[in-house]
């Protein structure tokens, strides 16, 4: 078997091309790290010591850093969706309702549904339900929420957020 | 004081070394993107179609760029589907592997603006940020990939490139396992002043966390769920100065790998977190150390513990096929022997003849061991690297009779297949008769 030109070896730091390479991955590395630190503490950091909201980087990047679990309290809140049809009211599987798995990841348990009781979902939703769902007339948006999962667990409470198509 | 300090630098981001690890984690990216984006066309009407339920992230894209996505016709939208899946599987498997990589990207922002409801995750954020610097240089593709084996460089393993990309995905998972424990403590975290995990494990079946064994117990017990949450904050501040340490890195990936193996028992989080973050922390293992793990390995085989692949030097086809083979052979397991120069065969094996030879490949493995045609590939699964993932395919129930077949009739018309003017109407192929081999 032959090798070709390509050499494992490959060096070209000495030449002319290899300090332009040298240069150019030298700024591209403070350029990238500064940006990424910058994103990293903007909201939490120095929003409150520049006492002003700086500018997001756009297109890359969380909004808020890497915020994960960070804060997490006793209480609990959720979106449910009922279906209603000839005056007989069912809660609908969220499964159902947003069919779409990555793989060996439930988005419905991380409360992706809970998006939808923002009222400005609430005709966007509404349409998409129907549209899904023709065997149903009326659908029921409700919050609930556990005020204490440690000391009430058993307490649930419910809200209607809206209903469509009632809107 | 500049000397000591741009030989650091020099160290820490211009040196040249092995991208053999950077190769690797392309393909760990590739399958996190995939088992991430591509269940969401499976619902396409649902998710990215005119009559879709959409949410945009504004805080990300421009309002500019989300109004002219949400402009996109379906067709577009379809177009886009088939762009990002050839784009996708074009990483995976390395072929134009920067560009592919690209290309995949910008799929990816186009699905992202057209709807974040189910792919945008912090996670997925992260995510962004990764495939970001895959874009950047094409190093990624070196090994592992089709663009290696259209190289034809047997050495292309060794391939030493700049180290900014591999340092960059190095400092932002430690970063971020930083950053994450920061918040915890600071800003609006609570992870000091109360009590998050007891909070978790009493949170009700349709909540985030999984029905795992124990979790009973820990949710009746706050102290045990408080000190757990400190050592879990402790770990992730440790862990990027671990991983910087040589003497503590072997110990700092094993405890990030395990900590993401608990994350993934316990709760619904995002794969990206399971399929991405392991292989990004395993980017931590020196490539030099890689390849001279590599080399000591290639040089056991080399001393006796090669198989030698009989084949036929007149076919170019072959010849081309083997020199594949060998860009493959990671621990130079094969030692290519052209039967037409190579004496009498016999003196390799006592069943092989001229004729046997000339009609399909033989192996014949270091203690005697004969395989011939389709044979050979299931036995290379094993021994290659990049022959691995075809481990199913080739053991794939039916492909022990159908395989053999396909094979003799590529070995019989194997002259068609190349541009040599003696035998373009295959005239060199002879019949002849074929060893019985398992």
């Amino acid at each position: 078997m032959t090798q070709n030109s390509l050499s494992p070896n490959e060096d070209y730091s000495a030449s002319p091309q290899g300090r332009f390479r040298k240069i150019f991955i030298s700024i591209f590395v403070i350029f990238w790290t500064l940006l990424f630190h910058y994103e990293s503490t903007r909201h939490f950091f120095l929003n409150p010591f520049f006492k002003q909201t700086l500018p997001k980087v756009r297109f890359l990047f969380p909004p808020a850093g890497w915020i994960m679990f960070f804060n997490v309290d006793d209480g609990y809140g959720a979106a449910e969706v009922y279906g209603r049809k000839d005056g007989r009211r069912a809660r609908m599987d969220p499964h159902r309702i947003l069919a779409t798995r990555a793989v060996g990841y439930d988005n419905i348990h991380r409360n992706v549904l809970s998006e939808v009781l923002s009222p400005y979902q609430a005709q966007a939703f509404c349409r998409f339900l129907k549209r899904k769902f023709p065997e149903f007339d009326e659908f029921e948006v409700v919050a609930t929420y556990y005020p204490s999962v440690t000391q009430e667990p058993k307490k649930k409470l419910y809200r209607i957020i809206y209903v469509c198509p009632d809107l | 004081m500049s000397r000591p300090l741009t030989s650091l630098w020099e160290r820490l981001f211009l040196e040249y070394r092995p991208s053999l690890g950077l190769a690797f984690f392309r393909i760990a990216v590739a399958v996190t993107v995939g088992f991430h984006v591509l269940p969401s066309f499976f619902h396409l009407e649902d998710n990215y179609l005119s009559p879709a339920y959409k949410t945009v992230n504004l805080s990300f894209f421009t309002p500019g760029v989300i109004d002219l996505v949400q402009q996109s016709p379906n067709w577009l939208v379809c177009a886009f589907v088939l762009a990002f899946c050839l784009m996708w599987f074009c990483f995976l498997i390395g072929l134009f592997a920067q560009m592919s990589c690209i290309l995949m990207t910008a799929c990816c922002y186009y699905f992202y603006a057209l709807n974040c409801f189910h792919i945008g995750t912090l996670s997925w954020d992260i995510l962004l940020v990764t495939l970001f610097l895959m874009c950047i240089s094409p190093y990624h593709g070196d090994y592992f990939s089709i663009d290696a084996l259209r190289s034809g460089d047997v050495n292309i393993y060794r391939r030493k490139r700049p180290f900014f990309i591999q340092r960059l995905l190095q400092m932002q998972i430690a970063a971020t396992y930083f950053y994450t424990a920061l918040y915890k403590i600071t800003g609006g975290g609570n992870w000091l002043t109360d009590n998050p995990i007891y909070y978790l494990l009493n949170y009700p079946p349709e909540g985030v966390t999984k029905q795992f064994i124990g979790r009973e117990f820990f949710a009746s017990q706050p102290q045990l769920c408080y000190w757990s949450g400190i050592l879990i904050v402790v770990i992730e501040i440790a862990l990027p100065f671990l991983l910087f340490i040589p003497r503590t890195r072997l110990f700092a990936i094993g405890a990030g790998c395990f900590f993401h193996v608990v994350l993934i028992v316990t709760l619904h989080v995002p794969t990206i977190f399971f399929f991405l973050f392991p292989p990004q922390l395993l980017l931590f293992i020196n490539p030099n150390k890689l390849i001279y793990w590599i080399e000591k390995r290639r040089e056991n085989n080399f001393s006796g513990g090669q198989a030698k692949i009989i084949y036929d030097g007149h076919c170019q086809f072959c010849v081309n096929s083997l020199k594949k083979l060998m860009v493959m052979d990671l621990f130079g397991y094969l030692k290519p022997v052209d039967y037409q120069t190579a004496g009498n065969v016999q003196d390799i094996h006592p069943q092989l003849t001229k004729e046997a030879c000339h009609s399909q490949l033989h192996l014949v493995e270091p203690d005697g061991r004969l395989y011939g045609g389709f044979f050979i590939f299931r036995r290379l699964c094993f021994k290659i690297p990049m022959l691995w993932p075809f481990f199913i395919f080739f053991y794939f129930p039916g492909t022990g009779l159908v395989g053999p077949w396909v094979y003799r009739w590529v070995a019989k018309n194997r002259y068609l297949f190349h541009r040599n003017k003696v035998c373009h109407d295959n005239s060199c192929y002879v019949t002849s008769q074929y060893l019985k081999l398992d």
